[in-house]
């Protein structure tokens, strides 16, 4: 399949007509800041309708078939969302419009914060980041502020060896130290090395529960507890809330910080690696410190305040991803006081399919899991996780996360979510126990799949060693007004010594 | 492998007769970690403490620390790599050497594993 | 193409798919569960358990339970509709005359067709690149687009948006150089220096108003907040005359179009909002940030990137590339915890200039450039002062006649028209696209001038 940029030149199908008013043209504007050239495709319409249509039939997503990625919640994006989001007063709203043109999305932020509050237990919400992770860094931030304001200077956070790699990341960028705690044999973080390297230094721990491995962190109680009493901040990684909607909330859990990641538990889609959208609940000590600005109600009106003086300041321009967090406000309100069922029928599926499997396959940790669960194909050799992922695919299914968590050798991490049936449940066991047992009567098929995507098996080796990450017209772009742009001789000299 | 050392982190160091370090990482590192893609090196003149992390090995799927075997500073990286990563899966004694240190305290060597010591200590991993 | 048995399909009943008695009417509840009761049985016997309450006990022992939420009744499709699009109608929507780092574009019928597919709407990140070549072949086009429009060697596949992307630009140059003063050239978005100084804070750099040794990079915007045009070679020679990273912010990037690109006066990196590329303004978000930089940084960048390659019989394919740099792998060590990004608003925007092309994309950036002109010169006449002194694109600043500005405001609010962003004293930042037709601009000077002449 070609590039959009290498079709031959074409008419455009949409040329706004700009001959009404050509009183100021360019020239105006001095010359030596036009542009000379423009190196874009000139394609037809229908062209560029057949391109992209051609190319959305290369990917797969949860409306082509079973999605079990685990930790990303590939769960059914209800078509209405899709149509309310794109109502005119939400989406052709101008976010600095003046507060009286506005009530309507702020009552949908104020009210959308409010059910959070109730579904986590939380004392305030900020719905600005734009994804989960800026929501950690967010978290990360506020945790900063609190300790400087306290004048406790506590550098370091505490990880377990399971969690995501945002969070040591996240602690990164905010200058903290990680230190890791390994998990016990329980898949729990394990308490007494939690115990040993809690110290007074440590500003935030920080959870996903329940964990990557699917399973609940049993000892969460303690921890918050011995944290708390270390002076230190609970933070949840709330990538897997799905698993405990209405049924526990992270604030009794001991939290004081948590992060929901919308585009995940709250159906919102994933459009192939966002938009997501944060949300992060803090408990009434930090509330002073989100981002700005707040939503407030005085009970007739809604407003913007811009005037918190402890807020650690804004995390991206204007409030939020809002059309991603109209569809999330739609979502809970379609499924009201009734949205336990999403966990229960979430923790029932993945409950389901493990016991499916796991006579085939190896269950690191044989404990009953949440919304989904961490297998090992280590039985079936080296780099069999991987060729199980690629395998999948000729059966009609997106591959398991694999390889992750890292504590697991070969591992497939499988997340069915509720809004699967048991047949595509018992379909995709079917599939996945066939090529265990293919995988030890014809391994070299295996390894040379998949065999029914539009590219076989892709080097991913030669990739990074001769990047290939743009296409390259060789126009005169480099040259404009006789100008070189700087080589890159000149650019290596630019190189601090 | 006459007078090469090796480290549990599976570095390899030998020292030139002007007394400088050149140290690499192992064949067997080399085969677990797979295709190299890239390498991130120290500049020269920089200091290290033995087995503090020095360099990064990036594969397609990971990313491994290069820790310096003994304590000294750097005085030449193998600037080829950038172009060449694939020098230290295809050469990783020679070509794919990584960085030059002039050590410190080569008594630290004692701590380090002869080539013999290090293949049995790979035999028991692989167990 | 996998054949399903023919086997005659369970009669699906479920117990969630409630029927609600509302006003005489059988109102059904959505339900997204596709488990029945039959199934439900099966599978808890499957499992060896009695009850999903039995798998809950087991799950979190001795764990308080969340007891009643206190939401709502459960709504049906209709009533959900009928819910939302009443809040939607408590907002007033405008004509539109401000920008301030949101434009309101036309964006042509067949982005949001294409982008409506369920293939690229409901995919996540393309690990399993076999799965996904259309995100990936999607990504790679827009990087190229992004260094064609912007003259940078390298693009990523985007991150949140153009504030974001800034402050990553900065922590970037901070990881490269080791450096921790920032130099912001004024004209910056005044809410992308507030993120910025979020970020900073955060990382432990500092803003400072001198360009020296210790400076990691320098930023400019272009055009700037008030909609200036400036060849910012002589900010990028600072820059690098101290061994510092020069960075150029692009918020209104439809400018690229006919202005010179930030690569060709020297820019290491350029960070930008792409929401003007067919984006709709949805009150602030998702918008689509950018990041492309000259060679020598590639390493450094975060987020993700598509590369071309080969599959095992030597066909072109796409594959996330440089992962190693990445939070997944690199951990505490990565260029930025940045996960999901914004992936499909990078497809839009994608869509969007394939459609426009080199000629429309040109028509819109001439067509803001001489709407915006054509309303600063009737203004001019009824005494709005212009205060910008250099050209401008698509936004500008006035000052209008003294103590007037919130009277002018507000009668054009009266009449259906956002007349621009109110800043310090008298002055007003005005912003026109190809959305504003002459005859809106016509209202918009007569309302004025009729208020004028009443006072």
């Amino acid at each position: 399949m070609k590039l959009i940029f290498e079709y031959e030149e074409s008419i455009t199908g949409h040329l706004p007509d700009s001959s009404d008013d050509d009183s100021h043209s360019l020239g105006d504007l001095p010359r030596e800041l036009i542009r000379k050239e423009l190196p874009l495709p000139n394609v037809s319409e229908i062209d560029v309708i057949r391109h992209y249509s051609n190319m959305s039939r290369k990917n797969f997503g949860v409306d082509i078939g079973f999605y079990p990625l685990g930790s990303c919640t590939m769960k059914y994006n209800p078509k209405i969302n899709e149509d309310i989001a794109k109502l005119e007063g939400f989406m052709q709203l101008h976010p600095l419009s003046h507060q009286s043109c506005i009530q309507g999305s702020l009552q949908l932020m104020w009210e959308l914060g409010e059910y959070f509050k109730k579904i986590t237990g939380m004392d305030a919400f900020s719905l600005q980041p734009a994804a989960g992770s800026q929501s950690e860094l967010l978290g990360v931030m506020i945790a900063k502020a609190y300790f400087k304001e306290k004048k406790e200077k506590r550098t370091k956070i505490i990880i377990p060896d399971s969690a995501h790699g945002t969070n040591p990341a996240t602690a990164a960028m905010c200058k903290f130290e990680t230190i890791t705690v390994k998990s016990d044999s329980r898949g729990n973080m394990d308490i007494n090395e939690f115990k040993e390297l809690l110290e007074e230094d440590i500003a935030l721990v920080m959870l996903t529960n329940p964990n990557t491995l699917g399973l609940f962190e049993e000892k969460v109680l303690e921890i918050s507890d011995l944290a708390h009493r270390n002076g230190s901040l609970m933070y949840c990684d709330g990538a897997n809330m799905n698993a405990l909607l209405g049924i526990t909330r992270p604030a009794d859990q001991g939290f004081d910080l948590i992060h929901l990641n919308l585009h995940k538990t709250f159906s919102t889609p994933h459009g192939g690696g966002g938009p997501g959208a944060g949300a992060l609940g803090v408990k009434t000590h930090l509330s002073d410190f989100l981002p700005l600005p707040r939503v407030v109600n005085d009970g007739k009106n809604f407003a913007l305040d811009y005037d918190r003086r402890r807020s650690v300041g804004m995390t991206r321009y204007c409030y939020g991803n809002f059309g991603m967090l109209v569809r999330a406000y739609a979502y809970i309100r379609s499924w009201g006081n009734e949205l336990r069922k999403i966990s229960e029928h979430a923790i029932l599926n993945a409950n389901y399919l493990c016991s499916l499997l796991k006579e085939d396959f190896e269950l690191p940790y044989d404990r009953r899991c949440a919304h989904e669960f961490v297998l090992s194909s280590r039985k079936l050799g080296q780099k069999s996780a991987l060729n199980i992922a690629k395998r999948i695919m000729d059966y009609g299914f997106h591959p398991p996360t694999i390889y992750f968590p890292l504590i697991v050798p070969e591992a497939l991490m499988i997340e069915p979510t509720e809004t699967e049936s048991k047949e595509t449940l018992d379909e995709f066991a079917t599939a996945l126990r066939k090529i265990a047992k293919e995988l030890k009567e014809n391994p070299d098929f295996v390894k040379g799949a998949p065999y029914t995507r539009s590219v076989e098996r892709l080097d991913e080796v030669i990739a990074a060693r001769r990047p290939n990450l743009r296409w390259n017209a060789h126009t005169g772009l480099e040259e404009e007004d006789g100008k070189k742009m700087p080589g890159i001789n000149e650019r290596e000299d630019r190189r601090q010594k | 492998m006459e007078g090469t050392k090796f480290t549990k982190e599976h570095e390899w160091i030998t020292i030139s007769s002007e007394g400088l370090a050149m140290i690499g990482i192992s064949d067997f590192a080399q085969e677990q970690l797979g295709d190299i893609v890239s390498v991130e090196l120290p500049k020269v003149g920089s200091k290290f403490r033995q087995m503090q992390p020095m360099a990064i090995v990036d594969s397609v799927k990971a990313s491994s620390d290069i820790y310096s075997p003994l304590s000294g500073e750097v005085v030449q990286v193998n600037d080829e790599l950038s172009e060449h990563p694939e020098w230290i899966n295809e050469s990783p004694y020679e070509l794919g050497w990584i960085i030059k240190i002039k050590p410190s305290n080569i008594e630290e060597l004692d701590d380090l594993m002869t080539a013999g010591q290090y293949s049995e200590f790979v035999g028991e991993m692989e167990k | 193409m996998k054949w399903r048995s023919r086997k005659k399909k369970e009669k699906r009943r479920n117990d969630y798919r409630c029927v609600r008695q509302q006003g005489g009417y059988e109102v059904i509840i959505m339900n997204y569960i596709p488990v029945t009761e039959n199934d439900k049985r099966n599978m808890l016997r499957h499992i060896g358990v009695k009850s999903i309450n039995d798998l809950l006990i087991e799950l979190k022992p001795s764990i308080a339970d969340s007891g009643e939420l206190g939401l709502s009744n459960p709504m049906s499709e209709l009533e959900l509709l009928e819910h939302m699009k009443r809040l939607s109608e408590k907002n007033n929507l405008m004509k539109y005359f401000i920008g301030a780092g949101a434009y309101n574009h036309y964006v042509p019928a067949a982005v949001n067709h294409l982008l409506m597919r369920g293939e690229f709407l409901t995919g996540y990140t393309p690990y399993q690149a076999e799965m996904s070549q259309g995100t990936l072949q999607a990504m790679y086009e827009f990087q190229s687009f992004i260094c064609l429009l912007t003259g940078m060697d390298v693009a990523n596949a985007s991150m949140y948006d153009g504030s974001s992307a800034l402050a990553e630009a900065v922590l970037l140059s901070s990881s490269y150089n080791g450096r921790n003063g920032v130099f912001v050239n004024n004209g910056l978005n005044p809410q992308y220096l507030e993120v910025l100084k979020t970020y900073c804070e955060g990382a432990d750099l500092e803003i400072v108003n001198e360009i020296n040794e210790k400076t990691t990079c320098v930023i400019g915007q272009n055009p700037d907040f008030y909609g200036n045009l400036e060849n910012l070679e002589y900010l990028s020679d600072r820059a690098h005359k101290v061994g510092a990273l020069f960075i150029t912010c692009v918020v209104e990037p439809t400018s690229l179009a006919i202005v010179q690109p930030p690569g060709y006066y020297g820019a290491d990196l350029v960070v930008g909002e792409g929401q003007s590329f067919g984006i709709p303004i949805n009150f602030g978000g998702p918008y689509l940030g950018f990041l492309g930089v000259k060679d020598f940084l590639l390493k450094k960048i975060p987020g993700r990137i598509a590369g071309m390659t080969a599959d095992s019989k030597g066909r072109k394919g796409f594959v996330l590339t440089f992962q190693a740099r990445e939070q997944h792998i690199r951990r505490e060590r990565a260029t930025s915890n940045i996960t999901t990004n914004v992936e499909l608003m990078a497809i839009a925007s994608t869509i969007y200039l394939s459609l426009m092309g080199r000629t429309g994309l040109k028509n819109v950036a001439k067509l803001c450039y001489s709407r915006a002109h054509l309303l600063q010169e009737k203004l001019a006449k009824m005494d709005f002062k212009l205060l910008n002194d250099k050209p401008f694109y698509n936004e500008f600043l006035v000052r209008a006649p003294s103590g007037s500005s919130e009277n002018v405001l507000s009668h054009l609010l009266k009449e259906g028209i956002l007349g621009g962003l109110h800043l310090d004293h008298d002055n007003i930042l005005i912003c026109c696209t190809e959305m504003n037709s002459l005859q809106d601009i016509e209202s918009y000077a007569s309302i004025i001038n009729e208020r004028m002449l009443l006072k």
